[in-house]
Parts: structure tokens; sequence; C-alpha cells
């Protein structure tokens, strides 16, 4: 099988175990986010990859060669790494080529690849400048450059937008995506932030602990969260979780402290079947709604629900309401007009098509 | 402290003895007029001046007059003489000097001729008998301004008096010369021969100082004049490359190729620990090294020891060195000063140090004791013929010493060079600096 | 794609025009230090630099001292002693600071990374450089010693001769190379480590990725890195050459000859063994103008303060 795999890896610092057994396929040409908290093994993940680490038990092949115990410059990767570490020495040129002058390649292709890279990334006119001469955008771009003009096989990307401002980071995170529609290579890219995952992957492997919890698309993991932490990390602001009772024979509604939810019939029918009355039910701040804005629709999925706003911030297409329902703490999202007052307490409406069940001892979905 | 304290209490005994003793008649004893007065004495601390403290304080205890000692590291002495003795009154009533000082101190005024007290009857001690001490340490020590300024000579005056003076003499394992049976050496021939003897039996033949600088050329110097040699001639022409010199350096050049390995960095410590550690059969040096030779701490050679005299070569001719005592021309107490020098130096003082462990000065204190010291008739023997002028005293006799001779001598002990071409180089290096002192004007002059 | 982000926050915003009194406070801090400077070091040059036109042998009253121009500087410049001084001190400079440079860094390259035992071997080695340079001097001289010392005794028991280390020519020079070797490596290597260990892991490991092999990335990697500290040690090392003299002055005293007679020894020797303190005093000048020279064409010819802000 071509593409990168991890077969029943197992990395231990001492008596340390960070993970605890991984096996994950990463095909061809795919753009992989692995995504998580800090320490949740992650980042070591993509240097067990990268040869930077040795792994503890299990196997790495990329492009279907057992790489598990060759050093880094046999593997054929690049890899950018979230401080850019450009050798300080050297000019922009110099980095960037740097990889094809150790490998030996005639200096008329070094000189092309270069070229190429640089204008890809609008760096031409920076090649004969050094690193520290360079903006924080710039050095990004170089230590991408660096990894291109590699033509490698796979390309890693530890966390590389974090240093840079925000504005920088979503304008970078479309280079991002427009290079690997250009290069067509596999790439694997760790980072912490969900809406880089969400804008850029392929697929997102979400970690927690060294375990890898969902394996999916975008669509997948924010629609069908395999479990509360799947849930909660992906989406902004994160999913609220209350708990909550299942209703009748037929679980046809969600009961917990101030709400009282119907289930739509799939997830009824699902419910159904576990044993146990006690949930968890999750309501991501999106599908709340002012009741006015759908009080006409006929076929409405909305149910009512009271919220005790405390606060509501004004951001623009939308106001986070920071409420309570009973006892506990929600965040709501909804949707404001361009002349809204701040919102208060009151009825609001939730689209119950969009209510997610989790069994409330093992946090899985329902 | 401790001392001073004692000082002053035999002072305040002495007074006391004195006042009673006045009675009615004019002057009891000599000292009575300076009783009380306190004196101070700059000296360096060195074993013979600290064996001499408690002469001074029999000296206090006898006469009345009060001695404070400034005992000072022998490399700080001569400035701070030069610092008291320089202001109109100095806090110094007696110095210490080296031998190499004196004509620096005597040219710059600095000093008492003793002349003016040795004229006074009430003064001077009519046994003191000043014939008895050794004529090379007085003359080698006291005299300024004779020859060249530093020998005997007509033009010379008396400004101090020998006191820790000394000389050198041959020392020989006993043991090792006899189990070799070899008669010990008196000449420079018969040395040689004794010291290739010693070298081919794989014995370290003769110690001796051999560093870079004026360790080397003090080695040199002593078998320079024995072997006739001298460092200029009498229109100070430097004369180190004359037969006498290579010769001598030659000696050197064998001494080093058949005495102890590493002579080339020996100082004098080095050197005669050597001899003292029992890694050399021969020590030609001062007469220090017998005191040391008894010394448990230092030798593990105590009662192997002979002594010799300086071997001789065309002639007979030991180096003398050390300290004199004399008085500044500042003092205030001169008189007083005069009657402690005399007190030191005295037969009766010369012996005292003796017993005390110091060195004497007097050819009757070396002969009175020869039963004691193996070492003090063979000195007495040395001393009627050693030699004041075995290197000059003059300024620039620091820089021929360590820069021209010290580095050419360093020369015949290192390598195998000839020695004749090292030696004339040397000369020419020692010409250039006595010419660009102006020593030769006078010959110009004449010349011209 | 924006270009050039004007995010940059690193360039400075000098150039703002109009005086600010609070200017003046840095100098106002600094101005104790100056003062101490100027006390202990530009006076005494001064002072040096004005008792080279005097004629003045030491222990003589300064006011007998004759002015003799500039005669001394004329009598140095012809002088062959002097020249052979500081062909000493140029070999001795070349040799030690060549070897502990060689030594020092790799040292600090094998010893950089935390396996079983480096500490410890670390702290003995650093040990040296705590020695004051009276002690080294004393210790070598005891090791070297001829007699006595520990070098002849275990050479001898592998059957060879004893030598006279410290009173021949070349063994001598030999054993002051040695002797500074031994004290000074480790300050090579103490700085080197420190540089070595202060480099982000994450460029030496993109070197790694990149492909380089260990001399590659040792070569073409870590040392460029340091470059400047590795420049400053040897700036360091080079002015110590001028400056060193507790260690030659006990071992050998400069000899035997003049083979280990630095020309910082030589200005002492002449000065106080020879006494001729107002000569001295103008070799002292030359030498006080050659270590600024050379202090003066590293700095600007390597910049190492400007390029360490590179890392």
């Amino acid at each position: 099988m071509r593409g990168v795999a991890l077969e029943k890896v197992i990395k231990r610092f001492g008596p340390t175990v960070v993970i605890p057994e991984m096996s994950l396929s990463i095909e061809e040409s795919e753009f992989v986010v692995i995504v998580g908290p800090s320490g949740c093994g992650k980042s070591t993940t993509l240097r067990m990859i990268a040869g930077l680490e040795d792994v503890s038990k299990g196997k790495i092949r990329i492009g279907g060669k057992d790489v598990t115990w060759l050093p880094p410059k046999q593997r054929d990767i690049a890899m950018v790494f979230q401080s850019y570490a450009l050798y300080p020495h050297m000019d922009v040129a110099g980095n960037m080529s740097f990889a094809l002058r150790l490998a030996g390649k005639p200096k008329a292709e070094i000189e092309e690849r270069v070229r190429r890279a640089a204008e890809m990334l609008e760096l031409t006119d920076y090649l004969a400048r050094k690193p520290k001469d360079l903006s924080g955008g710039q050095r990004q771009r170089v230590a991408m450059g660096r990894s291109i003009v590699r033509d490698a096989y796979c390309f890693l990307f530890d966390e590389p937008l974090s240093n840079l401002d925000a504005k920088l980071r979503s304008s970078m995170r479309t280079e991002l995506a427009i290079l690997h529609k250009k290069l067509d290579r596999t790439m694997i890219y760790v980072t912490h932030d969900q809406i880089e995952a969400m804008t850029m992957a392929d697929r997102i492997v979400i970690m927690d602990k060294g375990i890898i919890q969902q394996v999916g698309t975008p669509r997948d993991v924010y629609n069908s969260p395999r479990n509360t932490f799947v849930a909660g990390f992906i989406g902004s602001p994160s999913m609220n979780f209350l708990d909550g009772e299942l209703r009748g024979e037929d679980a046809v509604a969600v009961k917990g402290d101030g709400f009282e939810l119907p289930l739509a019939p799939e997830l009824a029918k699902r419910a159904k079947k576990t044993r146990g009355k006690k949930v968890v039910a999750g309501l991501r701040p999106e599908h709340f709604a002012v009741e006015a804005s759908r009080a006409g629709s006929s076929e409405s999925t909305y149910a009512k629900i009271r919220l005790d706003v405390s606060v509501a911030e004004y951001i623009g297409s939308s106001q986070f309401l920071a409420a309570k329902i009973g006892d506990a703490h929600v965040t709501a999202a909804v949707e404001a007009g361009p002349a809204s007052e701040p919102m208060s307490s009151g009825n609001y409406l939730f689209d119950t098509s969009r209510v997610y069940l989790f069994d409330r001892e093992s946090g899985n979905a329902i | 402290m401790k001392l001073k304290n004692l000082a002053q209490g035999f002072a305040g005994i002495a007074a006391f003895a004195a006042a009673c003793a006045v009675g009615g008649s004019a002057l009891a004893n000599p000292y009575e007029k300076y009783a009380d007065t306190t004196i101070v004495v700059s000296w360096p601390a060195l074993a013979h001046f600290q064996a001499a403290e408690t002469l001074v304080e029999e000296f206090t205890e006898e006469t009345g007059i009060e001695v404070e000692i400034d005992a000072l590291q022998y490399l700080k002495l001569r400035d701070r003489q030069i610092l008291e003795m320089s202001k109109p009154t100095g806090d110094y009533d007696v110095v210490s000097w080296v031998v190499m000082w004196k004509g620096e101190y005597v040219s710059k005024g600095l000093l008492t001729p003793l002349s003016q007290f040795f004229t006074s009857g009430s003064l001077v001690d009519p046994e003191f008998d000043i014939d008895d001490i050794a004529d090379a340490y007085l003359q080698n020590g006291g005299v300024v301004g004779g020859k060249k300024g530093y020998m005997p000579g007509k033009s010379g005056a008396l400004y101090g008096l020998p006191f820790g003076a000394e000389t050198s003499i041959l020392a020989y394992r006993k043991d090792i010369l006899e189990e070799q049976g070899i008669e010990p050496p008196t000449t420079y021939d018969e040395l040689r021969s004794v010291m290739m003897q010693l070298g081919e039996a794989g014995i370290p033949a003769m110690t001796s100082r051999g560093k870079t600088g004026h360790q080397v050329t003090a080695a040199w110097l002593l078998h320079l004049a024995p072997l006739g040699g001298k460092i200029f001639d009498d229109q100070w022409n430097p004369t180190i490359n004359s037969p006498e010199a290579v010769e001598a350096a030659q000696v050197l050049r064998e001494i080093a190729q058949t005495g102890p390995t590493g002579i080339q960095t020996f100082g004098f410590g080095e050197a005669a620990a050597a001899f003292l550690q029992g890694d050399a059969a021969l020590y030609l040096d001062t007469l220090k090294i017998a005191a040391m030779s008894r010394n448990a701490k230092l030798s593990k050679i105590d009662g192997m020891v002979g002594y010799g005299l300086h071997p001789v070569g065309s002639r007979c001719g030991s180096e003398t060195g050390g300290f004199a005592v004399g008085i500044p021309a500042n003092s205030k107490n001169q008189q007083a000063a005069f009657l402690f020098l005399q007190y030191i130096t005295s037969k009766a003082g010369d012996q005292r140090m003796v017993e005390l462990g110091g060195d004497p000065v007097r050819i009757s204190t070396l002969m009175n004791n020869a039963g004691n010291f193996d070492e003090y008739p063979v000195v007495a023997e040395q001393l009627p013929c050693a030699d004041p002028d075995w290197r000059p005293l003059i300024p620039e006799w620091n820089e021929l010493n360590v820069d021209v001779l010290g580095q050419a001598l360093t020369e015949v002990i290192t390598t195998d060079k000839p020695i004749q071409p090292i030696m004339d180089a040397a000369n020419e290096k020692a010409r250039e600096i006595m010419e660009r002192e102006g020593y030769y004007t006078w010959a110009k002059y004449r010349g011209n | 794609m924006p270009l050039s982000d004007s995010t940059d926050g690193e360039q400075d915003d000098s150039g703002r025009p109009g005086f600010n009194i609070r200017s003046l406070n840095p100098y106002l801090f600094i101005f104790p230090a100056v003062l101490v400077m100027a006390g202990g070091l530009v006076y005494p040059v001064i002072d040096a630099f004005y008792l080279s036109f005097f004629d003045w042998k030491i222990g003589m009253p300064f006011d007998t001292a004759p002015f003799v121009g500039l005669s001394h500087f004329k009598r140095m410049i012809m002088d062959a002693d002097v020249w052979e001084s500081i062909w000493v001190t140029i070999r001795f400079g070349f040799w030690t600071i060549l070897i502990e440079m060689v030594l020092g860094i790799s040292l600090a390259l094998l010893l950089e990374k935390p396996i079983r035992g480096a500490s410890v071997f670390r702290t003995i080695f650093i040990l040296p450089l705590m020695v004051s340079p009276v002690v080294v001097g004393l210790i070598w001289r005891y090791l070297f010693d001829a007699r006595i010392g520990w070098i002849n005794y275990y050479i001898g028991k592998i059957g060879i001769e004893p030598q006279v280390w410290l009173g021949d020519a070349e063994l001598a020079f030999f054993a002051i190379v040695f002797t500074d070797i031994w004290q000074w490596t480790p300050f090579i290597f103490i700085i080197v480590i420190a540089g070595l260990q202060a480099l982000p892991r994450e460029v030496l490991e993109a070197s790694k990725i990149d492909g380089a092999n260990w001399w590659q990335h040792i070569l073409l990697v870590k040392l460029p890195m340091i470059k400047s500290i590795i420049l400053i040690a040897l700036l360091m090392r080079l002015i110590d050459v001028f400056r060193a003299l507790e260690v030659m002055y006990i071992l050998t005293g400069g000899g035997p000859g003049r083979a280990t007679e630095l020309l910082s020894l030589h200005i002492y020797n002449r000065a106080f063994d020879t006494q001729q303190l107002g000569y001295a005093s103008a070799i002292s000048v030359l030498l006080i103008l050659l270590v600024f020279g050379l202090s003066f064409a590293i700095l600007v010819f390597t910049d190492p303060l400007k390029e360490k802000s590179d890392i």
C-alpha cells in the first residue's frame, strides 16, 4: 500500500506511555490534519513519522516502504517546523537549496528548483537575504520553500502557523491548501487549532491522551462526532453538554433540568436501543435561534427552550449568549439582524433535528 | 611585638640599674649615656637575622638601649630602606644591606662613614679588634669607593661591618667518595676528573644552579675567578670571551653533563635540594649548605658531608657575599647605632651568633669553634683568598648578568655548540651595553 | 496572497527627531564604571607610554632618570631579543590556540549529548580552569621536574630516559604549550558547549531531515551557527596569549635561554630582572599596540557581536 501507515505503534518515554497503541493509514496525496489539545501525542506521532523519534514498538511505512528504523534523510520526507527552523547563517536561497546541495544535485537543477519554488511562494526578491532580515510570514514561506524544493514524497507540518498573527494565519491556510493542490503530495499536518484542521484537511485525525478518537472528513467529525471529546473539540464555540434522561419507551424526547427536547425519529430509534436512560444531550451553539425568526415555519423542527442570559456579545453576524439552562452554563450563537438589541433572557428555539446524544457513562455517541 | 615588650622590660630594669649605679661618679659604663634611647634596625627576615634577635635582647639588657627590629622580606628590603634613608629624617638607625647595594647607597649619600665613630675614644671598645674580622668580608661588605668603586683601595672608606656574610666552599659526600676511592678535589683539574669518574660510575657528580638568567651566571662566576677570569679588564672592556672565561663555561658544561638531571632548571633551592636529598656527590656554593645539611627537615645526608676549600685553578678565589650593617646618614641616634653594630660584631657577639645558629664573621670565632663545626676550619682557611671582585657591582651588571651572560651560559649548558663563539657573541653584546652607558668616554677622549 | 506583510515588529523605531533629556540617563549610569576603567586601565597605559621616554633604572629616583625621547623605540626595533620574544609568542599562540580550539570544540561536540558519565567528566574537565595560574605553574613545574617529577618517573617505567623538560629549548616550549592546553582547553570547551546547547533544536532537526550526515551536520550547520561564539573565544585566547605570564614565569622563567620567553615575560624580565623600567615600558607600548591592533582587526573583520543576533 502506498501512502503513509502507522501499524500498532507504541511510544514510551522512560516509564511514561505517550502513545499506547496507534494504527493509522494515510492515502497517497491525502492532506491529513492531526488535531488535539497540547500533550495529546500529535507532535510525537509526527516526529516518529519524520524519524526524529524512535518508535518503542510497531512499524511505520512511507510509500509502502518500512522506514521504522531508517534515519530521517532516507524517508523521503520534508518537514516544516513551528519555529521555521531556518539556518541563520544561510540566505534564503541557501536555506532552500541546502537539502539539494547535500544530495549532490547538479547546480543548474538546484537553481531551477529554487527559482520555481521561490516563484510559487513569491520569494524571488528575497533570495539573497538572511532569515533575520525577513518578516515572520516571509520566514514561514522560506520554510515551506525549503520543503517544496525537496519534492519529497511526504510533507510534514508541525504547527507551522502558530507563530503568525491571526490575519496572516488565515491567508497562509489558503496558500497551503493551494499548495497541496499544486504539488499533489501526501501531507501530514499537526495543529491544536481545529479551524486549521477543518479548513485544510481531507481527513482529520482527532487525538486525545495518545489515542485516536476519530478519523474522518471535516464533515464527518463535525456532524457525526463519535464521542463527547470529538464533539466538544470540533466546532466553535464548542458544543454545550447537558445531562438529561430519555423519556418514554420510544425515547421520544430528552428531558433535563430546565429543558425538554423532542428527538428526531432517526435518533430516537437509536436511542431506544440503549440500555440506560441517562444520557448527555449535545447542543451546538449555532443551532439556537430567536423565537420570532422561525415562528412562521410550517414544518418546524424547532422546540422552545428557555435561556437565562447573563451576557450577550455582539459579533456582527450573530450574538454570543452566555446563558444558563436550569443550572447548566451554555453558550448560544443566534443570528441577529443589523439593528438588533442585546438579547436578554426568555424563550429561544432549538433545532431538534440537530440534537446529539451521548451515553453518559462512556461518552460515546448514541 | 613580644620581643619589643620584652626589650622594653629589660630596658626598664637596665635603666633602674644604671640609675642606681650612677651615684656620684661620671660614667659607670660606656652605654649609660644612651640608655633609654630607642634605635630602629632594618634587616631581612632570614635565618641568620632571626637567630640574632636573642642577641639583640641581650644587648638591650646589658646596655639599656632599646632596639626595635623591622624585619622585612629580603626582596622588599632595598626599596624600603632607600625610601627611609632619602627622607630628611628617617626611621632607621641601622640598616643591613646585601653587598651589591653598597655602591648605590653610598653614591646617593645615604650612609654615614664609620670613621667618624672609630675616632671617638668613648665609643670604640679597645677590644673590638677589627683586624680579626675576615678581611674579605669587611672589604666586600663594608668598604666603598676603592678601585672600581666597590673594591678595596686607598680611595675607599668604611661604611659598614659584615654581619650575615658568607663565602663559597666545597661540600662533598664522604661516603660516596670513599666508596669510589676518590680523594676530595683541591684543584679544578682534579674536580673535572672527579666529575668524570663519578659520571662514568653512574653517580650524579656536582649539583649546580643552571636556570636561565642570574642563576646560571652565578654558577659560572663561581668558577671564573679561580680559573683566573674576570668580567672586565681595568678599562671596562668586557673579557667574557677570554680563555679563562671560556674554560669556566666549559667546566659549567661538564658539571651539567655529569651532575644530577635537570641542572638546566635549577635555581639556588633546587641545586641545594639535589645535594641535600642525596642526588649529587658534590656541592660548590655558599657555606650555608653546612647548616642546611645538619637540618633534618631539609637533609637526608647529615653526618655524611665533608668540606674542602673551593678548588683552585690558576689562583685561589672563592666568592664572598651576604650582608653588612651600617648607619644611615639621616639617623638621629648614630652613636647608639654604632654601639649596637660594635656589640653584635664584637668577639663576644660573634661567638654568641654561633651559639644561636648564625654565621660568624671573625677568624678567631671560626677557629675557636672548629671542633664543633666541620666547615669552620675550612671557612677560616678559605676567607683569606676570597675574591671581592668576582663580579662587578655596577648598575649595568643586572643587564649583563641576566640578558647577556644568563642567555649565553644557558646556550652553553643546553647545547653542544662550541663555546668560544657563544662567549664571543656575549662579549660583543656586553661591549654594546657599556658603550651605550658611556663607559668608554674616557678612552675615546684619550684616543682623540 | 499578501507579500510584504507589515507585521514585522523587529524594526526599531529610531530616527525619531528631537532631543530627550532622558537619553542622558544611560551615560549617567555607566559613568562610575567608566571612571574605574579609566583609573585601572587607561591610566597605567598612559603611564607606561610616558615612562617609555625615560631611561629609568628601577630603584633610582625618577627625577634622576634622563629623558631619552624615542631612543628606546629605536633600540627596540634593532633588538633581536625583542623580536625573538615576539616570534616565541607567535609560535606559542599558534600552537596553543590551534590545538585548544580543535580539542575544545571536538570535546564539546562529543560530550554535548547527555550520555552517562558526561556530566562527571565535564566537571572534572573544567577543574584546570578554576586553578589559579600560579598554582598551575607550580603543579606543572613539579610534574615536569627532571629530578623528582612524575613525568620522568612514569616515562622511566616504560623505559624512556629522563628528560630535562624545562631545561631544553624544544622540550620546554612543548611543556609550556602543553600546560597552556591543559589549562585553557576547558575554556573553549565550556564556551562552545554552552553555545551548542543553546542552539535551537528544530534547526538541527531540520538539517537531519534535509539529509545532512554527521560531518555535514557539524561542519555546515552546528559550527557555522556558533561561529560568533567561537570567534569570541578565539579573540579572548589571542589576547590571553599576549597577557600570559604567571604560568611561564613559574614554569620556566622564560628559559632555557629565551625559548619560552613570551613577550609579556620578556617585558617583565626587562623591567624587574634587568631593572630597565623605561625600556620595558617602551616594549610594553609595542605589546599594547599589538593586542589592540589584533583585537580591532578581529572585531572589524568578523564582527562577532553583531552576528550573534542571528540566532
